[in-house]
């Protein structure tokens, strides 16, 4: 279906792949558009009306559950609220960096999960409950749950770019999280998780994860503070420098 | 096993500090080698004669610091050496190997300035 | 709902690729490839370039660690090894890479104060404002050197 004549329109230049291609390549589609249209309304519009096997996902259209990440002239954003009047010429739209792509711009985002500690609750307590009373020292039950899980900070983290055993500012963010409102979480089994090479240690400080983020997570400053507690975690279990005979003595 | 992963579990942030201890050590041992070699004499570059550099070396306090300088620069560089590599996602074989590695590389590059500056200490 | 799930492989053909996919890896989107991408300025902010810059400067100076090394064996060969030596390294171009040394001692070392700072635990909410300052501070120091280098007062 062409636009019809005297319609604006944009160039999108997207990303296709499907496995067991040698390699990507990019389309162009000349897209019909409005002043408030989206980079997900102009993918969906490909795939109604020019190509019915352009794979993307998306699910609330509103920022909210993280599914539409993609990258947007080479910056990472969320599809839905990713206006097309924010950018002048062709819109180059490819999927997040980082991650094995499953079919154009969707990713497998089964390796960013796995990068998360195993160490969580699953089930909290409502704050509602008159029962729910907040620990001690918390005045008041506060919202720490920001994070929806786009994949968004891992794409634009330089180093996920060269190392795919890096946890990730996400799955760090989470653990710093966990720290600061445990509700029943194993403090030292997270400590331990993160005190690893692969871990909070990896971080060079790009920042790159909080200027993606579109929740507000903040993950560099997480990871920050989570060093914090690591250093004080071992200070207080006096293994800053451990002794040999102490390992000798463990074994 | 256990007490392996303990060591090196303390090792990780061992690193980050020890990077970080380096590194402002170097801040002010940088800057007095610096200053020394070439803003204190007038030839253009700051640069020290043959004589100049001779008899700079020899004197006590300044053999020290220089050595000690060798130490805290060789040490910072194979921890940012060794910051990179890991920044390639290697296998804990290939770590390990890294590990070892750069610490003899660091010993020899040492081993080989403590050589130059003690010969022409004593040529003074 | 009593009947037993299927394994993975009868459920549904796209499911078995997809399993198949994760262990394969497959294609895998990078901005470019390697380290490379580590200095890939394009969509990134201060803070990556902070990052780019720390560790352009740092193996350039693991570098001239060993450069310097090699230059300062030049004595063992006596005063007119020496001498030569500083005959080439007086030349202008000499002296400007001494000054692009005195830059990256300049990015490398200051940066590193600020990732010091900020890896503790610190100010990291103003690592931006953290980073311009400290060049700002780097830049007048680089050019009061690069006087001293090339006028030689």
């Amino acid at each position: 279906m062409t636009p019809t004549e005297g319609t604006p329109t944009r160039t999108v230049r997207v990303h296709r792949y499907d496995r067991g291609d040698d390699a990507p390549h990019m389309e162009l589609h000349e897209v019909p558009v409005g002043p408030t249209t989206t980079v997900l309304e102009a993918l969906r519009w490909i795939q109604l009306h020019e190509d019915p096997t352009l794979g993307l996902r998306h699910s609330c259209f509103h920022a909210s559950c993280g599914t539409c990440g993609v990258r947007v002239n080479g910056k990472e954003r969320l599809a839905c609220v990713t206006s097309l009047s924010e950018f002048s010429g062709t819109v180059t739209v490819d999927p997040i960096a980082n991650l094995p792509v499953l079919h154009d711009v969707v990713v497998d985002m089964a390796p960013f999960f796995e990068r998360y500690p195993t160490a969580h609750p699953i089930v909290r307590e409502s704050e509602f409950l008159p029962e729910s009373a907040t620990p001690d020292g918390i005045a008041e039950h506060d919202r720490y749950e920001d994070c929806i899980e786009c994949g968004l900070c891992l794409s634009a983290c330089p180093v996920a770019a060269t190392d795919d055993t890096y946890v990730g500012p996400a799955a760090l963010a989470y653990a710093q999280r966990l720290l600061e409102e445990p509700r029943g979480a194993d403090r030292d089994a997270i400590l331990d998780w993160a005190d690893q090479d692969n871990a909070a240690w990896r971080c060079h400080a790009a920042f790159e994860c909080t200027e993606a983020c579109p929740s507000g997570v903040q993950p560099a400053q997480r990871i920050m503070a989570l060093r914090k507690q690591l250093r004080r975690h071992r200070r207080d279990q006096g293994r800053d420098v451990p002794d040999r005979q102490s390992s000798e003595e463990k074994v | 096993m256990a007490a392996r992963a303990e060591h090196e579990r303390s090792s990780r942030s061992r690193s980050w500090r020890w990077t970080a201890i380096t590194g402002v050590s170097l801040l002010v041992l940088v800057t007095i080698h610096m200053v020394a070699h070439h803003f204190v004499v007038d030839e253009v570059g700051g640069l020290r004669t043959y004589q100049h550099v001779l008899d700079y070396v020899s004197t006590p306090i300044i053999f020290v610091i220089e050595c000690v300088f060798l130490v805290v620069v060789t040490a910072h560089a194979m921890l940012g050496l060794r910051s990179v590599l890991l920044d390639f996602g290697l296998s804990d074989r290939w770590r390990r190997l890294a590990d070892r590695g750069l610490v003899v590389l660091g010993v020899v590059t040492v081993v080989y300035g403590f050589v130059l500056i003690g010969v022409l200490a004593s040529r003074a | 709902m009593s009947e037993q799930r299927a394994p993975a492989s009868e459920r549904d053909p796209g499911v078995e690729e997809i399993l198949r996919a994760r262990r394969d890896g497959g294609h895998v989107a990078r901005k470019l490839p390697g380290p490379v991408a580590w200095f890939d300025l394009r969509n990134r902010s201060t803070g990556h370039l902070a990052f780019s810059l720390n560790r352009i400067t740092g193996l350039g100076l693991v570098f001239y660690l060993y450069l310097h090394l090699g230059v300062l064996t030049l004595l063992l060969g006596g005063e007119d090894s020496w001498n030569g030596f500083l005959e080439v390294a007086t030349l202008p171009v000499f002296l400007g890479l001494d000054v692009l040394l005195v830059f990256g001692l300049l990015v490398h070392g200051l940066n590193s104060t600020r990732l010091a700072l900020i890896g503790s635990g610190y100010v990291p909410n103003h690592q931006k404002a953290m980073f311009w300052s400290l060049m700002a501070f780097g830049a007048i120091v680089l050019v009061y050197t690069a006087l001293h280098v090339f006028g030689g007062e």
